[in-house]
């Protein structure tokens, strides 16, 4: 640590205090995004910094440009709707403040009650990693480790998206038609994103990466389509697309049905003889593995004894 | 060499101040916005840097995101916030 990175460091650190402080003190809405955009930008930085390089990949998906686009489009709805360009001042109540400052304090002192030197699961995660069919030590436990845990939210995001029918009532906003610059644009970006997407997919086995981060960017790649207008066909978006977006978690609930039903008691027991006819299982850069609740179960089995 | 790389990546966190200037002035919708996306890329320089002072390969793939994603607020940008003439931000 020399001068030059203490420098760095202190002003990434003054410049993330200074833009969260603009970016929630901003009148202006509009203003207040660019700024949060900018955050995220350094929030990132600031994790790589930190040798955090998973959450900075997710920051810089989710953060730095997913979230900021959505902001925008929300700006632009809310314009169309109820013209509330500028917050009042007196929208600062003291009521929420004080609940900030006391959760702050909270977190603060939950932070300073820390074990100084947490045991932590991490000598445990190292010990079955060679089981786990991943060399990346996140990705075992995200997707592996506790693979239920984690594939599982695939029902958290239907839901959502549940949610988001029901309340869109709108009719759909007639979009103007892309220009000939934007529409190359996405002709030449789409594909270049999914394959990022599918690339930090098989990254996330060996390197930080992995499902959470390759799921921002096809998001990514979706908000992009629909901001320029592109739709998917109607014969497509009534039952096919329900169909969809059930088979994941549908599949994913199969197949686990389908383990547990075969293998109730003795998971860990069975898993040995199970594993070494599985040729997933040998090989580490095998697809299957990503999603493959078996791997969690010795995992989980053998961590438990 | 290491320390040629430091002094880089402060230049360029520098820069991202005399961005944040534009930010905070304006006086246009699209100046702060520019600002924004000069951000992503002095950020994206930072970040390749970064990999190479310290080795962290991984540090590319966060620049890849970055670079790649930097499109998506543009293009919300110009579909959302941008196309009405009358909007209070383009005033100068």
């Amino acid at each position: 640590m020399n001068l030059l990175q203490t420098g760095f460091d202190g002003l990434l650190a003054l410049g993330l205090i200074w833009l969260a402080w603009r970016a929630l003190a901003c009148p202006d809405l509009f203003r207040g995004i660019v700024l949060f955009i900018a955050f995220g930008l350094l929030m990132a930085l600031a994790w790589v910094r930190l040798e955090a390089p998973d959450v900075a990949l997710a920051e810089a998906a989710i953060g730095a440009g997913l979230t900021g686009a959505l902001l925008l489009a929300a700006l632009a709805r809310l314009n169309r709707t109820a013209a509330a360009q500028t917050l009042p001042r007196e929208a600062w109540r003291s009521g929420p403040a004080l609940l900030l400052v006391l959760a702050g304090a909270g977190l603060g002192l939950a932070v300073l009650s820390l074990i100084p030197e947490p045991a932590g699961l991490q000598a445990q995660v190292a010990a079955e990693l060679g089981r786990s069919g991943v060399s990346n030590p996140v990705t075992a436990v995200l997707l592996n480790f506790r693979g239920y845990d984690t594939l599982l939210e695939l029902l958290v995001l239907l839901l959502a998206l549940l949610a988001a029918w029901s309340l869109d009532a709108d009719p759909p906003r007639r979009e103007a038609p892309a220009g000939a610059v934007l529409d190359m644009l996405l002709r030449l970006l789409l594909p270049v994103l999914v394959l990022a997407a599918a690339y930090l997919l098989w990254a996330g086995a060996h390197a930080p990466g992995g499902a959470f981060q390759a799921g921002a960017v096809l998001g990514a790649a979706g908000v992009l389509a629909l901001l320029a207008g592109w739709r998917l066909q109607p014969h497509l978006t009534g039952t096919p697309l329900r169909l969809a977006v059930t088979i994941g978690p549908g599949g994913f609930l199969l197949v686990a049905w389908a383990f547990a039903a075969g293998r109730p008691a003795a998971a860990g027991i069975s898993a040995g003889t199970r594993r070494r006819s599985d040729p997933a299982d040998r090989d580490p850069g095998h697809p299957v593995h990503r999603r493959h609740p078996g791997s969690a179960v010795p995992g989980l089995a053998a961590r438990r004894r | 060499m290491p320390d040629l790389y430091h002094a880089l990546t402060l230049f360029l966190l520098l820069n991202l101040g005399a961005g944040l200037w534009r930010v905070v002035q304006g006086p246009t919708a699209a100046d702060r916005m520019l600002a924004a996306q000069l951000f992503g890329t002095t950020a994206v320089a930072i970040l390749l840097v970064l990999a190479q002072a310290g080795g962290v390969a991984a540090l590319r793939d966060v620049a890849l995101v970055f670079a790649l994603l930097a499109a998506v607020a543009a293009v919300a940008f110009v579909r959302r916030a941008w196309p009405q003439p009358e909007d209070e931000h383009d005033r100068p």
